[in-house]
């Protein structure tokens, strides 16, 4: 069974290899690489270690009940932030085009960012009540 | 702190293969969901189709199409949440035994495959659907055959890691079976925490992009591409001016022309409005995920062709005034040609056609990719 998954895998693959070496010139190829690396580049080395960064600086920063909400508003704020990169940038906006990326963005990040800012501040009290009350703080975060 | 870490400094029990197959799982599934709508978008668009393309739904590709960009944009938070907990796994030291090494190499090698062309799937879909295109690839052919590849590569890594995929799943979230042996301290959430994070910034992902094609979003997709508004309530994609046709489309001595063979019919924009109207609503369906429907009034197609007694079933060319670029000209498939549906449009929403829908006429046809829903048509003949 494994070997027939992988099997049809690499065919599949050889096959979107062959498509894509067979359908453009060279400059066309270099520019796909350039965008392949990059993303990888991108991510393993900046985006991840921003992250780790991030966490080893909310464990000596924020107060523990704080931290469990930041962590929930890093990554939903984070990740949507990051799909939004073109709308925010506006980058493919044609004056010749009123319909295309046609809403306030900065606005409507703003929003987005002030609801979780909310809800963070919000579960922060909840969790410090309650821990006051009786309970035990979460343990520190490690990355 | 060292500037590179090693496997054991990532001591968070998060970063375990209980959290991994379980969003890996989700991840899949959108994937899978990209390459199918992705293969019909292609096929669509191709100009032979030994299979035709169905007419029917009249919003198939609407929803096939809306479903690819959603799937796509839910699926930027899960892979982030994925590789976060699998990256202390980039750090491990190579093997020492030369055929562990080999197979250890091999298995990084199909991951690297996997997440490069991952990115490159989920980064350049999200820009093209804002029409941002800072390379100079061929979106289309690269995106295509980028999706085979990451499908291919997606199906190796789960042939190579079944036992692990099969255990961690039928096993309790908090089982350390797989675990690496350093995670073992505590997060700041649970691990069931973290997957509900996940799903929650999926939804938001969803929920704060996907108005541009589900109208009852329209008002809390902040993020969305497109609000919806435009010309006639319909938004555009490329204006009268970009395809510099401005004159040609508002010329007096525009003709329409249907031709087959030495046998030719011209006719102004008022002699198509003298024939028997046909109203139909249908929607304008973009490759980059936004839709909007519209109520078209025109002259039925079959029609027009039947004037100059083109046979049915045939291929038609459909030509615009557009004098440059892939889309000046198109196929339109007999079956869609015959469809009583398919229109010459002069009227959208009531009102005449706005000069950026198409004006003095356009082609709308059902189930139809919208960049082959022709604007600005000067003349239909059988395509040869």
């Amino acid at each position: 069974m494994r070997w027939l998954i992988g099997a049809v895998g690499v065919v599949i693959g050889a096959f979107g290899a062959w498509f894509l070496f067979s359908r453009q010139d060279l400059d066309q190829l270099f520019s796909a690489a350039e965008w392949l690396v990059a993303g990888v580049i991108l991510h393993d080395g900046v985006i991840a270690m921003i992250t780790v960064a991030l966490g080893a600086l909310a464990v000596r920063l924020v107060p523990a009940p704080a931290r469990a909400p930041l962590v929930v508003a890093f990554v939903v704020l984070g990740s949507v932030t990051l799909l939004a990169v073109p709308v925010l940038g506006r980058f493919g906006a044609r004056s010749d085009n009123p319909t295309l990326l046609d809403r306030d963005y900065t606005t409507g990040w703003l929003v987005l960012a002030g609801i979780t800012l909310v809800a963070v501040v919000v579960a922060t009290l909840v969790r410090s009540r309650a821990t006051r009350g009786g309970g035990h703080g979460p343990s520190a975060g490690r990355r | 702190m060292k500037l590179v870490p090693a496997e054991e400094d990532f001591s968070s029990r998060l970063r375990s293969a209980s959290v991994t197959a379980r969003v890996g799982l989700w991840l899949g599934v959108c994937f899978g969901i990209c390459f199918v709508t992705g293969l019909i978008s292609h096929y669509a668009q191709n100009h032979s189709q030994p299979i035709p393309f169905p007419t029917s739904p009249s919003w198939g590709y609407r929803v096939t199409q809306g479903l690819h960009v959603i799937t796509g944009t839910a699926a930027v938070p899960l892979l982030l949440v994925k590789l976060w907990s699998v990256y202390p796994k980039l750090f491990k030291r190579p093997e020492k035994e030369a055929r562990k090494l080999v197979l250890d190499v091999l298995e990084r090698g199909s991951i690297a495959v996997l997440v490069a062309s991952a990115i490159f799937q989920l980064a350049s879909g999200l820009a093209n659907a804002a029409q941002w295109y800072p390379w100079s690839f061929s979106f289309r052919s690269t995106h295509f055959a980028m999706g085979w590849i990451a499908i291919g590569a997606l199906l190796v890594h789960i042939a190579v890691k079944l036992p692990i995929i099969r255990g961690a799943l039928g096993a309790d979230l908090e089982d350390t079976t797989y675990d690496r042996p350093s995670a073992t301290e505590p997060g700041v959430l649970t691990r069931r925490g973290l997957l509900r994070t996940t799903w929650v910034a999926a939804g938001v992902a969803v929920l704060a992009t996907a108005g541009s094609t589900v109208p009852i979003l329209r008002k809390v997709s902040v993020l969305g591409v497109r609000s919806g508004d435009g010309p006639q309530d319909i938004p555009i994609n490329k204006s009268a001016y970009a395809a510099q046709v401005t004159g040609s489309a508002t010329a007096a001595d525009y003709r329409f022309t249907v031709a087959y063979g030495d046998h030719e019919v011209s006719m102004t924009r008022d002699d198509l409005l003298a024939m028997p109207p046909s109203t139909e609503t249908l929607p304008i369906a973009c490759v980059e995920g936004w839709s909007a429907s519209g109520e078209w009034t025109g002259v039925r197609l079959r029609d027009l062709l039947d004037l100059v007694e083109i046979p049915g079933g045939s291929d038609i060319l459909v030509t615009s005034l557009q004098e440059s670029g892939p889309y000046k000209a198109t196929i339109l498939q007999g079956n869609f040609a015959d469809d009583d549906r398919t229109l010459l449009a002069l009227a959208l929403n009531g009102e005449p056609l706005a000069i950026d829908h198409g004006y003095p006429a356009r082609l709308i046809a059902p189930n139809r990719p919208g960049v082959l829903q022709t604007k600005w048509v000067r003349r239909l003949e059988v395509a040869t």
